[in-house]
């Protein structure tokens, strides 16, 4: 049997036990895990090793008379005693029972079997195009097409088989190992003509030959997995040699079984083949088919956890199966890589395949199941990794060439924790869908909710998205202060003091409601900020990181103090200010003096004037940054360029912005210099740029926040938490941007040369990056 | 697997108008991967008509042919077979066995096709075959009474050839099987 691809790490060094704590039987062996997650094997957890073997036993016999008869030699002489009909058998019998139109039937099937088999897998090809992986692979194939006339054949069918072989073959590996270590517990000693039995252990096997008890502790020393391993592959186990599991000789059976039992849903909710019709299914309630009816699942599910996401798609006219269908019919196997696609099947057999509707009245017969759910959640959370460059994109054309070329170095735990949440989220969504008129979850939320909303908000109640039910847990906590804050009065602190204003939400879901904004804001950059994580470990990988990472964690540290409420004191404050000295030496003296102020204010919660005063010049600051990072992230494309100085307007508003930005600004900026100074690749152009800059950042800043009534220079006039306000808003917008910056950024690169990319982009990047970071320990720590 | 087709002495439009349709029903492109035709098509329509059924299409020249640019005689090799063709009025006496056993020992094969008499005959001769699929429209034949339509479809798989007779008798499409098996012929040492 030909190796395994290169480079292609066993299953024991990432046996992926991931629910912690919960010991997986045969999680070192993927094929026995699968099969028994597929409800070919039994499942339940006491299933002895020789009931497994003679479940293994039969689904070979039955795969194997199955073969003997459709696939067919019509040279075979038939059963001898009968002389063939010879109207009917010869070649150009039109009769379509004559076995020569079943041969020829087969061939045409067989045709359009290899033209897909030729094409699997060209980068592993060392073991999926070796002669006998393909003849197994096509009469697997063939047998499971000819069996299931109805459905027939189908392109994509062969990506569902290629990794449960794959699997069965990387267990053979495994087993090799083992018994390369363990060598003296696979000694075959059943024929052993000498009576010295060498060990007790040796004693206890022959014993169990003898008396066919199952007694099987003469492999009480080794841990229970490779003892699973020994007893899985014993030829004198139950059923003798065809019980043996792990065995090559059968693997043709074996992935059969998988395939036969992955397409037929083993009577649960998701069954593959479904996928393949194209005819609506009996009892569905939307008359499309399957496929259609599970992308538009999985447009629902974004709805209730991305809505502003959903929205856009929608307006461009992305429709859901232009993509979806590629991704359901062959369950992901095209947009990762062969090992990660083993990671993401393990999660998604691990869910079981039940229905759990206890009634009819589910919208998506697809959710029913949490296999199902995990499906779609897999589909919403691949969509929300990519959700920026998907915003930034204006036609649907780009989002799609998006969507379909999914970028390949992605972290696929990470998409697999939010699968699992919006796996949840789905299960309950589907749950809630039938009961109209139940509780409303979250009434508050009903209630005011007024930004993008899922289309179908009106009839169902539906669970908030993700964001918005962080901010609602925190609201409640919330909603017990209303009275204190209302008197207006900064006293009590400078988030405490926020008050609402009604202003159309940006892209996030932000509620309206009064003190919650910066709560919300807060949850949604929670988020927000894992998400960032994540690109900026891309970015990372994909540059060299030239910043200062140091400095950035001091910076995030310093940020978490200086945030805590607990400990306010300038004694943070100047512990910052010495880490951001040697980074400032640009820095205008209005902006020491800003921090001074600085010092004298947030914590101690004192004048909005300075409160004002540093809101306003943080938001200044840090939008400056962020634009001038854009700017010099697409001075290839040009294009934010240009858009930023369409909408520069409105004179510069000085006021009204909170204390903690302008820190934040001075740190971007200071680490931003900083980064310019250790590359020296933008240094000297960028200077200026950035103070030119700040002005165009800042009125585009400005007028891209001019629905609201900015009270403007009367700073005094208005509550320094409607600038808070304000700035939460600019800082999301501000977050938006720097995150699109980065996605066109991380895009722009394999069509660029590397150098021309590397400086700038690189840089632009990891700066907006960093901020994005700042601002969202800002808002976690509000 | 190989099938072969071999037909001839059709005479259109000569003698007949045009192939019988239960012939034609069962006649169906993709299935046959060589059309052996012994000649006397006797126009340019039946060689089209015949080169759509399979592109591989070999014709020996028959004395009302009117291309005449068709070979006297033809060989291929087919697996594990030499076929040779001919239509068969150049060997005198007409349809005697020794005279074509001559011919297949000249051209050297294994399987020899001939036509010309308007009569199906399969001969195992000397370690060959000697095959005449008679006339595939029944056409009017000086030398034949009573000519039924037929063919032959040979399925050539290894060593061993499956020869399938279509004959129409009566209007009723008669099928019967001649089974040959050529013994490995020991290779001649260079």
């Amino acid at each position: 049997m030909p190796a395994a691809p290169t480079g292609v790490p066993l299953p024991g060094s990432f046996s992926p036990d991931r629910i912690s704590g919960r010991w997986l039987r045969f999680s070192n062996l993927r094929g026995v895990r699968w099969r028994i997650n597929l409800r070919i094997f039994p499942s339940s957890s006491s299933a002895s090793i020789d009931e497994i073997r003679r479940v293994a036993a039969n689904a070979r016999r039955s795969y194997a008379s199955l073969r003997r008869q459709l696939l067919i030699d019509p040279h075979a002489p038939k059963d001898g005693n009968r002389s063939p009909d010879l109207a009917m058998d010869n070649p150009l019998s039109q009769n379509p029972e004559s076995t020569w139109g079943r041969f020829f039937r087969n061939a045409e099937l067989e045709k359009a079997v290899d033209q897909d088999l030729s094409r699997l897998y060209p980068q592993d090809d060392h073991y999926f195009h070796t002669y006998a992986c393909q003849a197994m692979l096509r009469r697997i194939l063939l047998v499971w097409c000819i069996r299931h006339p109805e459905c027939g054949y189908r392109q994509g069918m062969h990506e569902l088989l290629a990794p449960l072989i794959y699997v069965l073959h990387v267990d053979l590996n495994y087993l090799s190992q083992v018994r390369g270590l363990h060598e003296k517990y696979f000694n075959d000693e059943f024929d052993r003509s000498d009576c010295e039995v060498v060990s007790n252990r040796t004693l206890k096997k022959v014993k169990s030959w003898d008396c066919g008890s199952k007694f099987t502790n003469f492999v009480d020393d080794l841990d229970p997995d490779t003892r699973d391993v020994l007893l899985l592959s014993d030829p004198y186990g139950a059923e003798g040699e065809l019980g043996i599991v792990l065995s090559e000789k059968f693997m043709e059976h074996d992935a059969y079984c998988m395939f036969d039992g992955l397409m037929n849903g083993a009577d649960g909710v998701v069954a593959m083949n479904q996928f393949f019709y194209t005819i609506p299914s009996i009892g569905s309630s939307t008359g499309v088919p399957p496929v259609i009816e599970a992308s538009s699942a999985i447009y629902h599910l974004l709805s209730i956890v991305d809505a502003s996401l959903h929205s856009h798609l929608v307006e461009l006219g992305v429709e859901p199966q232009y993509f979806a269908l590629r991704w359901l019919r062959v369950l992901f196997g095209r947009e990762f890589s062969l090992i990660d696609l083993l990671v993401i099947w393990d999660e998604m057999f691990l869910s079981l395949n039940d229905s759990c509707a206890a009634n009819d009245e589910y919208e998506y017969r697809i959710m029913c199941s949490p296999r199902g759910a995990f499906i779609l959640a897999m589909a919403v959370s691949m969509l929300l990794h990519v959700r920026s460059s998907l915003l930034a994109t204006e036609n649907a054309t780009s989002c799609l060439k998006r969507l379909l070329n999914y970028p390949k170095k992605v972290s696929v735990e990470k998409i697999i924790e939010k699968a699992r949440s919006c796996q949840i989220l789905a299960l309950e969504a589907n749950m809630l869908g039938s009961s109209q008129t139940g509780l409303m979850m979250n009434s508050s939320s009903a209630v005011s909710r007024t930004g993008s909303q899922s289309p179908k908000s009106p009839i169902r109640i539906m669970p908030d998205s993700y964001w918005e039910e962080k901010w609602r847990v925190l609201h409640r906590e919330k909603v017990i202060q209303d009275g204190d804050l209302n008197n207006g009065g900064k006293g009590s602190g400078l988030f405490e003091t926020l008050r609402t204003e009604p202003y159309p939400s940006p892209s996030k879901n932000i509620n309206k409601k009064k003190e919650a904004h910066s709560i919300a804001k807060h949850s949604l950059f929670d988020d927000l900020s894992q998400n960032v994580e994540s690109v900026s470990d891309e970015v990372r990988s994909i540059s060299t990181c030239q910043g200062s990472p140091s400095l950035d964690e001091n910076v995030r540290n310093c940020f978490s103090e200086f945030m805590g409420e607990e400990c306010p004191s300038a004694e943070n404050f100047s512990v910052l200010t010495i880490n951001t000295g040697p980074n400032n030496e640009g820095n205008d003296p209005e902006i020491e003096s800003e921090k001074s102020s600085l010092t004298s204010n947030s914590f101690i919660r004192e004048n909005e004037d300075d409160n004002g005063n540093i809101d306003e010049e943080c938001n200044k600051a840090y939008d400056p940054v962020s634009k001038k990072l854009e700017s010099c992230a697409n001075v290839e494309s040009g294009q934010h360029l240009d858009a930023e100085m369409k909408v520069v307007t409105e004179a510069k508003v000085r006021k009204s912005a909170s204390s903690r930005f302008q820190w934040l600004w001075r740190i971007g900026n200071g680490s931003f210099h900083e980064r310019k100074m250790e590359k020296g690749i933008i240094a000297g152009t960028q200077q200026p740029s950035i103070i030119g800059n700040e002005d165009v950042g800042h009125e585009k800043y400005v007028s891209s926040s001019s629905d609201y009534s900015w009270h403007g220079d009367s700073a005094k006039v208005e509550d320094g938490d409607k600038r808070m306000w304000g700035t939460l808003k600019k800082l999301g917008q501000s977050v938006l941007e720097n995150v699109q910056v980065i996605e066109s950024v991380l895009q722009q690169e394999p069509g660029k040369d590397g150098d021309i990319l590397g400086g700038d982009g690189q840089s632009a990047a990891m700066a907006a990056l960093k901020d994005l970071r700042k601002i969202s320990i800002i808002l976690s720590e509000m | 697997m190989v099938l072969v087709l071999a037909l001839g002495d059709l005479h259109i439009p000569h003698r007949a108008p045009d192939l019988p349709a239960k012939f034609m029903s069962m006649l169906v492109p993709g299935k046959i991967q060589h059309i052996l035709c012994t000649g006397n098509l006797c126009i340019k329509e039946i060689y089209d008509y015949l080169k759509g059924l399979c592109p591989d299409l070999h014709v020996t020249r028959g004395e009302y042919d009117e291309d005449v640019h068709y070979p006297e005689t033809k060989t291929l090799t087919i697996g594990q077979f030499k076929l040779g063709l001919c239509h068969g009025h150049q060997v005198i006496p007409w349809g005697d066995l020794d005279s074509l056993a001559m011919l297949q020992r000249q051209l050297d094969v294994d399987i020899l096709v001939t036509g010309h008499t308007h009569q199906f005959k399969a001969y195992k001769h000397e370690g060959g075959v000697v095959i005449n699929p008679g006339s595939a429209t029944g056409a009017f034949s000086s030398i034949t009474y009573d000519v039924n339509p037929s063919f032959v479809l040979m399925d050539i798989d290894g060593l061993r050839v499956v020869v399938y007779v279509y004959e129409l008798v009566d209007g009723e499409v008669k099928v019967d099987k001649i089974d040959f098996k050529k013994t490995a012929a020991p290779q001649p040492a260079p």
